[in-house]
C-alpha cells in the first residue's frame, strides 16, 4: 500500500476544504487533500450561486450579516473570475409584512450593508419581469458566484505551493494512536486501491458529513443536522439581478442569476442523511409558486432542473431541531485537543458558501495552533489563480471567445457552447473521468437540451480519445443519462417535458441505448 | 371577420401520419388540405420504417408479434386498426415512394415477415421493418466485414464507438476515420448531403477513402449520401469504392426523413392536396359534438378553414400538441379533446429510473375503435397523439403513423359515404 506523508490532511473537497488547502499551503504547509467523490460535489456543488451581501441576515443574525459583508468584499478581489457582479435586490411583494422592510434597512445600516433604497419604477425598469405589485425595493451589493470555478481554482493554487489534491478518495478509517489522530487510511472507489496517509493534523471539513468521520475518530457529539433544500434552475435569466424577497429569511425567497440561468432556492426540510436527495412534489410546486410571486408568469418558463443541497448546521443543544433555519448558520471549528483532548484533530462544519474564506481562516489558525506555528492567513490579499486581473467574469464572455473563432471551431455542446478542443483536453487532463466529472467542469449538458445532443457526442469523443472498451463507453453515456433523469423528472412539464421526449427518441429511438451490449 | 376556406378533410399536422391521411384522403377524391405549424417528426426521425422491434424482447417477425400485441393490449393503436390495415398501408408506402420523385430510391426489407437489424450511429442493431435502399446493405445477417467511415469534422458521427459495438456483438467491424474537404469545423450530415449530391466531391471522397480500406466487403457512412438522387450517389460510391456500402441514421437533422417528407409531401401535391405549413392551428369552432372549423395563426392573422372532417396528426408531448402544465395538468391544446392515459392526480408521472417505461409514456387523445376521437364526431386521430404505444421503447413510430393515418382515411371514406354522413 503506498503511504503519504503530510503535514496537514484535509478531509473534504468542497468549498471549505479545499479553501483550508488553499490557506494551508500558503502558510508553506504541505497538505494533502482527500475528497471521496469529485470536488465540489457535495453541498458546496449544490447551492444555488449566491454570494450574499450581508442583507438576508441583516435583521435576523447581525453577526452572521457582518462576517458576509467582509468576506463579500475579499472574495470580489481575490476570486475575482469566479464572480459575476451582478448585484442584488430585496423587494417587498405584497405577500411580505411591510413593516420589515424598515427593519431592513436599520439592519442593514448596523451591520455595514451597503444598501440604497430605489423608486420602484428604477427596480421595474432594471428588471422588468419583477412583479409590478412590489412596494419598495432596495439594491444590494449580492452576487452570483461559480462554485466549480471557485473550488478549481483553490485546488490549483493549492496544487501551486505543494498541495496533493485526491478526489475520489474515500476515508475509510481514521487513524488514532493514543491520544492523538495519526492521519488515515483511504480507498479509491473506482479501482479499490487504498492509501495510507500519515499526517501531522487532520482536518474534518466534511460539512453535513462532519459527524460521521468524528466517529470514525473516535470521538461523539458532534451533532451536524442535514438541512435539505431544494433549487430548480430555469432556462434562462429570468432576471440579471439576484432578486430577495424583503422579509424574514424563508423558502423560495431568492432567484439568483448564474452564468446562463437563474436559480430559484429553498426549501429547508430536517433530514437524517446527509445524502438524501428526495426532491418531494410539495416542495417543487412550492417553489413554483414563489417563483410567481417575484417574476408573474414563472411557470410557464421552461424548468430545467431540480436539485437539494444539505446545509450543515451545526446543532445548538438549547433549541429544538423543529425547523433547521432556526438551528444557527454560524460556522463552528473544534479544536478536539481543546474539546475532547485527542490532538491532531480540527473539524470545521457549519458556515454557508460566502464565508468559506474565513471558515478556512479560522480553522488553520487552529491547525497552527497545534503544531506550535505562528503564520499569518494570506488568503484575504492573495488571488487566486485567474483572478489576478480583478475582473469579474460576465455572461458574454464563452460567446465572445467563441465568436472570434467560429469557423474553425466544433461546439460539441452548443447549449452552453462547449468546443470540441475544450473537451478532449479536460478528457486528456482527467483520464478515467465521467461525463458528469467533465459537465462540472465545462458545464456540458447543463442547458436546456439537456444533454440530448452532447452526450452521443461526448462519449464518441471519449472512446476515441480514451480507448475506452466499448462497455465502458456504453456505461459512461448510460450513467450520464441516467445522472440528467435524476434532475429532470421531478420537475418535467411544459417545453421541458417535450424537450425529454425529442432526447428519448434520439437515444431510445435513434441510437437504441437500451440494446447496446453490456 | 376573415373569409373561410372550406375543404373536404383539413388534417392538422406534417409528419408521416399526416402527410399520409391527406394523400389517402386526397387519393379518394377529396380536397383536403394540410395545416401545420412547420415540418413534422421527419426530420428528427431516423427515415426508416420501424413497425414493431421490442414487445418488449426482440421482435423477429413484426407480423405475428404484432397480431400478439394487439391481442395482449386492446387500447394499443395496433389493437385499433388490425393487422390487416398496416399491411395494406406499408405495401402502399412502398409504392408510393417507388413512384416518387427520388429515382431509384425505395424502401426494402423483410416488411412484417422478417425484421432485419441495422446498425444505428451508436453501433446497437435498430429493428426495422424497411429502410432506404441507402441502408439496405447495413442489415446485420448480411455484413462480412465491415469498415465504418466517419470524419472529425461530423460532430454527430463517431466511427470507433459505432465499430466497437458492433465488434462486441460478433461482427467484423473496424472505424475508419477518412478527412472531408469541408470548409467548417461543424459540419453536419445535412451540409455533407449537400456536397453529395455534387458527383465531383463525391468523386474526390472516394479518392480520399479508397486507399484505407483494406479486405472490408461493406463499408458504412453516416446517413448523408444526398438529397437529390441518393440512389445515384449510393451506385457512385460503391462502384468507386468496389463495395457494399450503407448509410446509418445518426443525430437530427435527418437526411434520410428529409427524403422521405420530400417523397410524401410529393404524393400530396400528386394526389391535389395542399400544404400550408407556418400555419399554426390555435383553435377549433364546434358546433355540439362537431368541429366546424379550426383557427389557424399565421403572419400575424388568423384564417378560418371550415371541413366535415378533421384529422388531428399533431404529433403528442413530444411536437408539443399534448402539453403537461406546471400544476401537472395534461391536455390535448389544439381542440382540447379528452385523453387517455394519464396517471391521475396524486399518482406518479414518471419514475426515479430513466430505463423504466414512464407512467405518461402511453398517454394520448381518448378515441373511439374507428379513431374518431372521443367527443369529437368528425375528428379522426393518428400517429403520435394515439394513446397506448411507446413507439420510441417499442421501436413502432412509423409503422402506427402509416397504419393509423391509412385507416383514417379508410374510416372518412366510410362514414361521408353513409346516408346520416353525406348531409353533413
Amino acid at each position: 500500500m503506498v503511504t503519504l506523508s503530510t503535514d496537514v490532511l484535509v478531509i473534504g473537497g468542497g468549498a471549505t476544504g479545499a479553501g483550508v488547502a488553499w490557506d494551508a499551503a500558503l502558510r508553506g504547509l504541505d497538505v494533502v487533500l482527500v475528497e471521496r467523490r469529485d470536488l465540489a460535489e457535495g453541498t458546496s456543488g449544490r447551492f444555488h450561486g449566491l454570494l450574499h451581501s450581508g442583507g438576508r441576515y441583516a435583521v435576523k443574525d447581525p453577526h452572521a450579516a457582518r462576517e458576509c459583508v467582509a468576506e463579500n468584499r475579499i472574495l470580489r478581489r481575490v476570486a475575482a473570475d469566479c464572480i459575476e457582479d451582478t448585484g442584488g435586490m430585496f423587494v417587498a411583494t405584497p405577500w411580505d409584512e411591510a413593516a420589515f422592510a424598515d427593519r431592513f434597512v436599520q439592519g442593514c445600516a448596523d451591520v455595514g450593508v451597503d444598501c440604497e433604497e430605489i423608486a420602484v419604477r428604477e427596480a421595474l425598469s432594471d428588471e422588468p419581469r419583477l412583479n409590478p405589485r412590489i412596494s419598495r425595493a432596495f439594491r444590494v451589493p449580492d452576487a452570483s458566484i461559480d462554485v466549480w470555478k471557485t473550488v478549481w481554482a483553490l485546488a490549483r493554487g493549492a496544487r501551486q505551493h505543494g498541495a496533493r489534491v485526491l478526489p475520489y478518495h474515500e476515508v475509510v478509517s481514521v487513524n488514532r494512536d493514543g491520544d492523538a489522530v495519526t492521519g488515515a487510511r483511504v480507498r479509491d472507489p473506482r479501482s479499490g486501491e487504498e492509501i495510507e496517509i500519515e499526517a501531522r493534523v487532520t482536518v474534518n471539513a466534511t460539512g453535513a458529513w462532519a459527524g460521521r468521520i468524528a466517529a470514525l475518530a473516535g470521538i461523539e457529539g458532534v451533532n451536524v443536522l442535514p438541512g435539505r433544500g431544494i433549487m430548480i434552475a430555469m432556462n434562462h435569466r429570468l432576471v440579471n439581478t439576484v432578486v430577495n424577497r424583503c422579509q424574514m429569511p424563508t423558502d423560495g425567497d431568492v432567484i439568483v442569476p448564474i452564468r446562463t440561468v437563474s436559480v430559484i432556492g429553498t426549501t429547508d426540510r430536517l433530514t437524517d442523511d446527509p445524502d438524501d436527495h428526495t426532491v418531494l412534489e410539495e416542495e417543487v410546486e412550492q417553489m413554483l409558486d414563489d417563483g410567481e410571486k417575484l417574476v408573474p408568469g414563472f411557470r410557464r418558463a421552461r424548468a430545467l432542473r431540480v436539485w437539494t443541497g444539505v446545509r450543515p448546521l451545526f446543532e445548538d443543544a438549547k433549541q429544538a431541531p423543529s425547523d433547521t433555519r432556526d438551528v444557527t448558520r454560524a460556522h463552528a471549528v473544534l479544536d478536539h485537543k481543546a474539546r475532547d483532548g485527542v490532538r491532531g484533530l480540527v473539524t470545521i462544519t457549519g458556515g454557508k458558501l460566502t464565508t468559506f474564506r474565513l471558515m478556512a481562516q479560522e480553522t488553520v489558525d487552529a491547525v497552527c495552533a497545534q503544531l506550535g506555528l505562528q503564520r499569518a492567513c494570506r488568503t484575504s490579499v492573495e488571488p487566486l489563480p485567474g483572478s489576478e486581473t480583478g475582473r469579474h467574469y460576465h455572461l458574454g464572455e464563452r460567446l465572445a471567445r467563441k465568436e472570434a473563432a467560429l469557423a474553425g471551431e466544433q461546439m460539441v455542446c452548443e447549449c452552453e457552447l462547449v468546443s470540441r478542443a475544450k473537451l478532449e483536453q479536460a478528457i486528456d487532463r482527467f483520464p478515467a473521468a465521467s461525463i458528469d466529472d467533465i459537465r462540472r467542469r465545462l458545464r456540458l449538458g447543463m442547458g436546456p437540451c439537456q444533454g440530448g445532443f452532447c452526450i452521443y457526442r461526448t462519449t464518441g469523443i471519449m472512446h476515441a480519445r480514451d480507448g475506452l472498451a466499448a462497455e465502458q463507453a456504453n456505461g459512461v453515456l448510460l450513467d450520464f443519462l441516467q445522472e440528467r433523469w435524476k434532475g429532470s423528472w421531478p420537475i418535467l412539464y411544459g417545453d421541458q417535458l417535450r424537450q425529454a421526449r425529442l432526447d428519448d427518441w434520439i437515444f431510445q429511438g435513434v441510437l437504441d441505448v437500451e440494446h447496446l451490449p453490456r | 371577420m376573415n373569409r373561410e376556406l372550406h375543404y373536404d378533410a383539413v388534417v392538422i399536422g406534417a409528419g408521416v401520419a399526416g402527410l399520409v391521411a391527406a394523400t389517402r384522403l386526397a387519393q379518394g377524391g377529396a380536397r383536403v388540405c394540410v395545416l401545420a405549424r412547420g415540418v413534422g417528426s421527419t426530420h428528427l426521425a431516423p427515415g426508416t420504417v420501424d413497425v414493431l422491434g421490442y414487445a418488449p424482447d426482440a421482435v423477429r417477425e413484426p407480423g405475428p408479434a404484432l397480431e400478439q400485441l394487439a391481442a395482449s393490449q386492446p387500447g394499443h393503436p395496433y389493437a385499433l386498426v388490425g393487422a390487416g390495415v398496416v399491411a395494406d398501408a406499408l405495401d402502399w408506402f412502398v409504392a408510393t415512394v417507388q413512384a416518387g420523385p427520388l429515382p431509384g430510391y425505395g424502401y426494402v426489407g423483410g416488411g412484417l415477415e422478417l425484421g432485419g437489424r441495422y446498425p444505428s450511429a451508436l453501433g446497437a442493431l435498430r429493428p426495422s421493418a424497411l429502410v432506404p435502399v441507402t441502408m439496405a446493405a447495413g442489415e446485420a445477417q448480411q455484413l462480412g466485414r465491415l469498415c465504418i467511415v466517419g470524419t472529425p469534422a461530423l460532430r454527430d458521427f463517431h466511427p470507433s464507438l459505432c465499430a466497437a459495438n458492433l465488434a462486441a456483438a460478433g461482427i467484423d467491424a473496424r472505424a475508419v476515420p477518412v478527412e472531408l474537404e469541408l470548409d467548417r469545423a461543424d459540419a453536419n450530415t445535412l451540409g455533407v448531403a449537400r456536397r453529395f449530391d455534387d458527383p465531383g466531391w463525391r468523386a474526390r471522397f472516394c479518392a480520399r477513402l479508397a486507399p484505407l480500406l483494406g479486405g472490408e466487403d461493406h463499408v458504412g457512412l453516416p446517413a448523408m449520401l444526398g438529397l437529390r438522387d441518393p440512389f445515384g450517389a449510393l451506385a457512385d460510391v460503391e462502384q468507386r469504392l468496389g463495395r457494399r456500402v450503407f448509410e446509418i441514421p445518426t443525430l437530427p437533422p435527418s437526411v434520410p426523413g428529409m427524403r422521405l417528407y420530400e417523397i410524401l409531401s410529393s404524393a400530396l401535391r400528386a394526389a391535389g392536396g395542399r400544404l400550408v405549413l407556418g400555419a399554426e392551428v390555435v383553435s377549433g369552432r364546434w358546433s355540439g359534438g362537431r368541429v366546424e372549423a379550426v383557427v389557424t395563426r399565421a403572419a400575424g392573422h388568423d384564417r378560418v378553414y371550415a371541413a366535415p372532417w378533421f384529422v388531428l396528426a399533431s404529433g403528442g408531448f413530444a411536437s408539443g400538441a399534448i402539453e403537461l402544465d406546471s400544476h401537472w395538468t395534461a391536455r390535448e391544446r389544439i381542440l382540447g379533446l379528452p385523453l387517455r392515459g394519464v396517471p391521475p392526480a396524486g399518482e406518479p408521472r414518471f419514475v426515479p429510473e430513466y430505463a423504466s417505461e414512464q407512467p405518461l409514456a402511453r398517454a394520448g387523445v381518448a378515441v373511439g375503435g374507428d379513431l374518431r376521437a372521443e367527443g369529437a364526431d368528425n375528428v379522426l386521430v393518428c400517429g403520435a397523439a394515439l394513446p397506448g404505444a411507446a413507439p420510441w421503447r417499442e421501436h413502432s413510430g412509423e409503422g402506427i403513423a402509416l397504419a393509423s393515418a391509412f385507416r383514417v382515411a379508410q374510416v372518412v371514406g366510410e362514414l361521408a359515404g353513409s346516408p346520416a354522413e353525406a348531409t353533413a
